[in-house]
């Protein structure tokens, strides 16, 4: 049998395969670390098995866990196991650019190999204190219920939380488009545990999008790496590093400001904890993995903007069962500048993108950083929804003639207010039938003061939905009128 | 929506309106009769005043008296708008405010001046919240109106039509056709033009019986001393139904909007308690699987 001393090579064997974990062992003196890589290579049987794995725990006895990386299908025990002697690491750089990766930093675009100067492991520590640096920049996306109401960080982290089906991939793939085309920086999206056509889709997209004037595809200045539903928990578990590590490259080396898009950050959790209870740790509240905290808290640190570069990033986060209180999407939210809660009644009225324009937030909504008068609008736009919110009991019980002349009006504005927050997609012309609207953030913040004010009370509900600027609304019901 | 607490706490509050809706209803049912009963007392009143009218017109004399007739010069319009002092009576003042805003356009047209005055608290609200001014307003009357309080105020119109202070006199009311029926309306009092309305010609032929024939009736001293009198008691007469006809409206209307309102309201406590049990259930069994979970994980 051939030893480490012999090969060059620290050889194991595995000793068990439960689902996608497995035991290796190894001699006594050269346990590899934890988090190292390790390879199976073998044909058995005319069987090719090739697989990674990453060390998790040393168990005694020379032997070690790992989380296997892809399938285990073909394992046996006793096949040959080579320590790596490192933790699994990508190529970086701009050779990354244009091309789709698995979490290994294999391309799976069927172009070739990369050529990269560098690989970098994609466990790395998170930047130090001190290189850290916090932007309180506005980062404009030109739709109105983000700017107004949730504005994203330049160089900070964006949440979409959302239940199934109510558009978090559509809002993320219309930011995209929206900001990777008008942004001169890097790219990198990490298709995490969501459906491969969509990551398909995403690709084929960026390949027709052009970046502004300059006739060059999107995707040329972007990297994508996937680890989507197919793939075992292993996969989705590690492949937010992989993507995570080469917008880390781009921040560092380069110093542009670099986008990170990662759907869906859940499926991260929820891999973490279909391994956990495979290696042995006892589940936490609600099943979930006890190092659910540790295990986001050690990625999202990692996503931070240092003085070297910044790194944007926008972030989909499933909530299962609609419950926002659920593990998983609770302890997101602490790590996000600014989150966007997408809820379902506002989606079963039609009205899209179906964010709560009273439970999302932003840490630089705020006089200090956006101004009085946005800080004031946006203020005022909620407390008006507030208070309609309030009423609906109410309304529901007796009806509207039961409330005061006052409250009435604020139900008023507050069904226009609501309509208005809907906004036609770059990416949705194709269902909607409508142009794409992007709107300035100074139109934004007028038209809802003036329909805040009472300036637009005459216009039909209807003429508020998907509209850009609140002149398009008074056109609308205009065409409404003359249709009628 | 898991959040068992928060539903909770609203399903108790629905509870509470409920129970005042239900209150409400109830009181409006009694208080409904007792309107009613006045109204029909009335109504007996008002059915001779028009027979006697219906006769008097019968006798084939000229009728002419200043409240019959339109002033020359249209100057200045009052509309009289009869709303409730409370709420709680679904679209009754809305109703009401809707045609008497539209009622209002009509006017202007015509007049150059239209004045407002208002019965109700709900109406004097909804005026002062469009800064509409408003020339008077009466608040005492409540669901019993007094026909000596509404004799008051027709006294003052009709000085006031006389000396040709106003021109005109719309009211503005919810007319009462029957339990299923309420409409707002508006009728123009004065001048009072017509004797005999539609109305009031389905009851002179019913009283054309009672009476006998018409031919037999003898006036005494005349029929224009007779006329003199009984032009004004018309018109005060028909202003106190208006009042007694959105009584009985504001009671029933009341009655129906509490009625589904309470229904209204179980519903939704229905619909909360399911969610609210889900949701119980669901903290449940998670905390019973989380338990179950860890005994299982401590026993390898």
């Amino acid at each position: 049998m051939a030893t480490a001393a012999e090969t060059g090579q620290n050889i194991g064997h595995v000793t068990q395969v439960i689902g996608s974990t497995f035991d290796v062992e190894f001699s006594e003196q050269h346990l590899p670390a934890i988090y190292n890589a390790v390879n199976i290579k073998s044909t058995h049987k005319g069987i090719d098995l090739n697989l990674s794995g990453e060390v998790q725990q040393h168990l005694g006895g020379g032997r070690v866990r790992c989380v296997a990386l892809g399938s285990t299908d073909g394992m046996m025990r006793g096949q040959e196991c080579i320590d790596t002697g490192a933790p699994v690491s990508v190529p970086v750089g701009e050779a990354t650019l244009g091309r789709v990766f698995n979490l290994l930093g294999d391309p799976v675009d069927g172009a070739g190999s990369v050529e990269a100067e560098e690989r970098w492991p994609i466990h790395r520590p998170a930047p130090a204190i001190s290189e850290l640096s916090t932007s309180t920049e506005l980062f404009e996306t030109g739709i109105k219920v983000i700017d107004l109401l949730t504005p994203f960080v330049r160089g900070g982290k964006a949440g979409l939380f959302g239940g199934a089906g109510l558009g978090k991939t559509v809002i993320l793939t219309e930011l995209i488009a929206r900001i990777a085309s008008s942004h001169g920086g890097y790219s990198v999206f990490a298709g995490v545990g969501e459906r491969t056509r969509e990551g398909t889709d995403l690709w084929l997209e960026m390949q027709d999008a052009k970046i502004g004037d300059t006739g060059r595809s999107v995707i040329e200045q972007t990297c994508m790496v996937f680890g989507q539903m197919n793939e075992p928990p292993g996969a989705r578990l590690r492949v937010a590093l992989s993507a995570l590590t080469m917008a880390e490259y781009f921040r560092d080396t380069t110093g542009k400001d670099t986008l990170l898009f990662v759907d869906n950050i859940f499926r991260f959790s929820q891999a973490g904890s279909e391994v956990s209870a495979l290696l042995g740790r006892m589940p936490s509240a609600v099943g979930y993995q006890p190092t659910l905290a540790t295990e986001m808290g050690a990625l999202q640190e990692r996503i931070a903007s240092t003085d070297k570069g910044a790194i944007t990033s926008v972030q989909a986060v499933y909530v299962p069962a609609d419950d926002p209180t659920d593990p998983a999407p609770a302890t997101a939210f602490g790590q996000l500048d600014a989150f966007l809660y997408l809820e379902r009644s506002i989606s079963e009225k039609g009205i899209y993108p179906a964010v709560d324009p009273l439970a999302s937030s932003s840490r630089i909504l705020d006089p200090q950083y956006v101004g009085d008068r946005h800080y004031g609008i946006a203020r005022r736009v909620q407390t008006i929804l507030q208070r309609y919110r309030e009423l609906q009991d109410i309304i529901a019980i007796l009806g509207v003639d039961e409330l005061s002349e006052e409250d009435r009006q604020i139900v008023h504005r507050a069904r226009r207010i609501e309509r208005f927050l809907s906004q036609p997609f770059l990416v949705a012309e194709v269902f909607t039938g409508k142009p794409g609207e992007i709107t300035s953030l100074e139109d934004t913040i007028r038209s809802f003061e003036e329909i805040c004010d009472g300036k637009w009370d005459h216009l039909p509900e209807q003429a508020f939905m998907y509209v850009g600027a609140v002149e398009q609304a008074e056109e609308q019901a205009k065409k409404m009128e003359a249709n009628a | 929506m898991a959040n068992a607490r928060a539903l909770d706490k609203r399903r108790k509050s629905i509870k509470n309106i409920r129970k005042i809706t239900r209150t409400m209803e109830l009181i409006a049912t009694a208080r409904f009769k007792q309107a009613m009963d006045r109204a029909s007392a009335a109504t007996a009143y008002t059915d001779r005043i028009t027979g006697l009218v219906a006769n008097l017109s019968n006798t084939g004399l000229e009728l002419s008296h200043p409240l019959l007739k339109p002033h020359d010069q249209q100057n200045s319009a009052v509309q009289l708008v009869l709303t409730s002092n409370r709420g709680l009576c679904g679209g009754y003042n809305g109703n009401v405010l809707r045609s008497a805003g539209e009622n209002r356009q009509k006017l202007t047209e015509q007049f150059p001046e239209v004045r407002f005055e208002v019965s109700g608290k709900r109406g004097v609200t909804y005026f002062e919240h469009r800064q509409t001014p408003i020339e008077e307003t009466f608040l005492q009357f409540e669901d019993k109106p007094k026909y000596e309080d509404v004799e008051q105020i027709a006294d003052r119109y009709l000085e006031a039509y006389a000396t040709g202070k106003i021109d005109r006199l719309d009211v503005c009311y919810t007319k009462f056709l029957s339990i299923a029926r309420q409409q707002a309306t508006v009728e123009t009092l004065l001048p009072l033009g017509t004797l005999v309305d539609a109305d009031d010609a389905q009851a002179e032929k019913e009283n054309s019986n009672t009476f006998g024939s018409n031919n037999t009736i003898e006036f005494l001293p005349s029929a224009e001393t007779i006329l003199e009198e009984v032009v004004p008691m018309s018109f005060k007469v028909k202003l106190f139904k208006c009042f007694l006809d959105a009584a009985v409206s504001e009671q029933v209307a009341r009655m129906v909007a509490m009625k589904s309102a309470t229904e209204n309201a179980d519903e939704l406590i229905r619909e909360l308690s399911m969610t609210y049990n889900r949701a119980r259930q669901g903290q449940i069994t998670g905390e019973l699987l989380e338990v179950m979970g860890g005994v299982e994980a401590l026993k390898n």
